[in-house]
């Protein structure tokens, strides 16, 4: 009975359909990716994006490189194109823009960011808003009872107003990650403001350190960074020989006694070299 | 037929019998074979090999590094036996000069051979850095390539001018090109004068620029913050070795080419006695250096060296380590001390041990310290921490091999092995000596 059953052509002619149709759907469908961005501002320097690309493909996280992705800015109802940037092998890209005046607010004075992927073969268009709020931290270093500080303002740009109850993060610039100074949360006041002392001890190269206040992934405004560079470090003497002629230098940099000295033994072989070869000539001629 | 007919006749150039041929015959098709693999390795890069990221240096360089190693014969035979006077080195002095330029020419070609990208070899030239003893090597070898080619060529003049007459009539062709070769050499006052002052400069300038040839080699590793490479003896030990290498394959050479062309009246047992000497005294010095080389690491016994010294002694390495010892210089060293070890046959017979117990040496010093980074990383595939070369590399090494030989056998073939000129001087002042003393 089942074999008479599957034996029906019409039966096979509709499994076959149903198989095919089924394995085209599956190659079709597309991975979804998921797009992240951060916008950062630093204080008198640069102004950028920081996007990132992932996908789940076959139940793992990847991350989606080489992939264009477009910035808009969206007033109201209008896009305006920022520009186009392209991933990189850990999904990775960042935008920057030249200042704030090439994006726009709308009339609440919301900045807002679309950026969009178009889609591609192995996946489907994806797109991704943010909005923020144009904010400024002043900060700088003041010296209380021959005890050093960094204080720090935080306001609001477009209505000049402080933003009270902000955590802002204090650390100072080390060679491969910044390092935490003062207590991990730092509260604005009800003037936008935060005190931090700063120890002593803490060694750069010729006493400079570099503080960084930070205002970290804030939902209103972003990451907002000002930086403050203070001459109260433990001087530290630079040890690099970057510019010295040394064996390890490039070779415009070739310590004198290797150019000189192989160099006259060159000379000096292959000047016998030439003799011997010019007594080959004189013999012929002799 | 006065002496002076009877040397040319024994001593000009001969073709080759039927053995001669199937050798060359060989010897190409082996080349070429070598190539054929080399261009493979070319189109597909060097995953045709068996080198890694921990041996980033394997036979290429082993080889590159013998070949270097036995060129060194025309400054220790040639040049030092001649400054010093020593006139039983007059008719094994051409072959010594043959093997050294044979020898050199192929070190060039190894290296390169053992570049990823060969295309870039100018790279080596424009961008090279005075502070690297790579670019050392990149400038002596190709100087110490063109001092053997004048040590050879040299000498040479006279007997080309002889040769020029004898082959007019036998073989015109031959003659024309003997007759270029000899740059009109009439034998006249201002040219003997121009010629020994010649000889005399290069002999001299072969002898520094040897000992820079072998330093700078020894630099290449011991330069290197690596174990069984950082040392200072490293530059006299790979002098000491290069005099064994060398002596070792003139030793095989002159003995091969004695009995193929029957010059037992030329070279004779006192001259394989004299030379067999001279090995013994260079395995002596060698082994010497060997000793300081591992018996001093392992008085000390850090942590690096004892295992490295473990590979070579009783690990992976110890049947090649002992063989290369005992059989490459400690066993020669009791042959050669009795006189019939320095007979003709025993002492080609350790020539051969001594030789291919220098190539398996230049291998030790190549591979096992590369198997032993200083700084692992961690979860390297097992197989990165051994090593043994791909069949592309041994068909490309063997070709190398071959194509030096091929070169030696090409520039017997075309060459008088034995200085006639210097021997006719040399027996002429022997009949006057005895005619004076009579």
């Amino acid at each position: 009975m089942k074999n008479k059953f599957i034996s029906h052509p019409f039966f096979l002619v509709v499994l076959s359909v149903f198989l095919c149709a089924s394995s085209f759907a599956q190659k079709a469908k597309k991975d979804k990716v998921r797009l992240k961005a951060e916008y950062v501002k630093i204080i008198n320097s640069e102004i950028y994006f920081d996007l990132k690309a992932t996908a789940k493909v076959d139940g793992q996280n990847i991350n989606v490189s080489n992939i264009d992705l477009t910035l808009y800015n969206t007033i109201g109802d209008e896009q305006i194109e920022l520009g186009k940037t392209k991933t990189d092998m850990n999904g990775e890209s960042r935008f920057t823009l030249k200042d704030l005046n090439v994006i726009k607010p709308d009339s609440t004075n919301i900045y807002n960011i679309e950026i969009s992927f178009n889609g591609n073969d192995a996946f489907s268009k994806a797109s991704k808003s943010m909005s923020f709020k144009d904010a400024n931290i002043d900060a700088k270093l003041i010296t209380k009872d021959s005890i050093n500080y960094i204080m720090a303002t935080l306001k609001e740009t477009s209505t000049d107003s402080v933003v009270s109850d902000a955590i802002l993060k204090v650390q100072v610039q080390r060679l491969f990650r910044p390092l935490g100074v003062g207590p991990e949360f730092n509260s604005t006041d009800e003037n936008g403001t935060i005190v931090v002392p700063i120890k002593d001890e803490i060694p750069g190269v010729d006493g400079n350190l570099t503080f960084e206040v930070v205002l970290k992934d804030s939902d209103d405004y972003g990451t907002v960074k000002a930086l403050v560079n203070a001459p109260i470090g433990i001087p530290i003497t630079d040890e690099s020989t970057f510019d010295e002629r040394t064996m390890w230098s490039p070779r415009s940099k070739t310590p004198l006694f290797l150019l000189i000295f192989p160099n006259l033994l060159i000379l000096g072989i292959w000047g016998i070299i030439i003799y011997l070869i010019l007594n080959l000539v004189k013999l012929k001629k002799s | 037929m006065d002496v002076s007919d009877k040397l040319i006749n024994d001593l000009a150039p001969k073709k080759f019998g039927k053995k001669g041929v199937i050798w060359t015959t060989f010897l190409i098709i082996v080349s070429i074979a070598g190539i054929i693999a080399y261009v493979d390795q070319v189109i597909k890069g060097q995953i045709v090999t068996n080198m890694n990221d921990y041996a980033l240096w394997g036979i290429y360089i082993s080889n590159f590094v013998f070949f270097v190693a036995t060129s060194f014969v025309s400054t220790i035979t040639v040049a030092v036996l001649r400054l010093t006077k020593n006139t039983w080195r007059t008719p094994i002095v051409r072959i010594a000069e043959i093997i050294s330029v044979a020898t050199i020419i192929m070190a060039g070609l190894t290296i390169m051979i053992d570049m990823g990208r060969p295309d870039r070899l100018m790279n080596l030239f424009v961008h090279g850095r005075m502070q690297s003893p790579i670019i050392w090597d990149v400038i002596i070898i190709p100087t110490f390539m063109v001092i053997s080619l004048l040590l050879l060529y040299y000498p040479l003049l006279p007997d080309f001018a002889l040769l020029k007459k004898y082959f007019k009539d036998k073989n015109e062709k031959l003659s024309k090109w003997y007759g270029k070769l000899s740059l009109n050499w009439t034998g006249s006052n201002a040219q003997k004068k121009i010629h020994l002052n010649s000889i005399q400069l290069i002999s001299i300038l072969i002898i520094p620029a040897g000992f820079m040839l072998q330093t700078v080699d020894a630099w290449l590793f011991s330069t290197l913050f690596r174990v069984g490479w950082d040392s200072t003896n490293m530059g006299a030990y790979f002098i000491s070795g290069a005099t064994v290498a060398g002596i070792g394959a003139l030793v095989a050479v002159v003995y091969i080419v004695r009995r193929a062309y029957h010059l037992e009246n030329y070279i004779t047992e006192f001259h394989f006695d004299k030379l067999g000497k001279f090995l013994a005294l260079a395995c002596l010095i060698y082994l010497y250096f060997n000793i300081n080389e591992y018996l001093v690491p392992e008085f000390t016994s850090k942590k690096e060296e004892v295992t490295h010294m473990n590979v070579l002694v009783s690990g992976e390495y110890a049947p090649l380590f002992w063989f290369v010892i005992i059989g490459g210089l400690i066993l020669p060293i009791i042959a050669l001390f009795f006189k019939k070890g320095r007979k003709p046959l025993p002492i080609f017979l350790i020539g051969l041990l001594v030789v291919v117990g220098s190539w398996w040496k230049r291998y030790l010093i190549v591979t096992p310290t590369l198997l032993h980074p200083f700084l692992p990383i961690q979860g390297v595939p097992e197989s990165w921490h051994h090593y043994f070369p791909s069949f592309h590399e041994w068909i490309i090494t063997f070709a190398t091999l071959a194509m030096c030989l091929l070169i030696i056998t090409l520039l017997i073939r075309y060459l008088p092995i034995i200085p006639i000129q210097r021997t006719a001087d040399e027996q002429e002042e022997l009949e006057s000596n005895k005619k004076t003393k009579s």
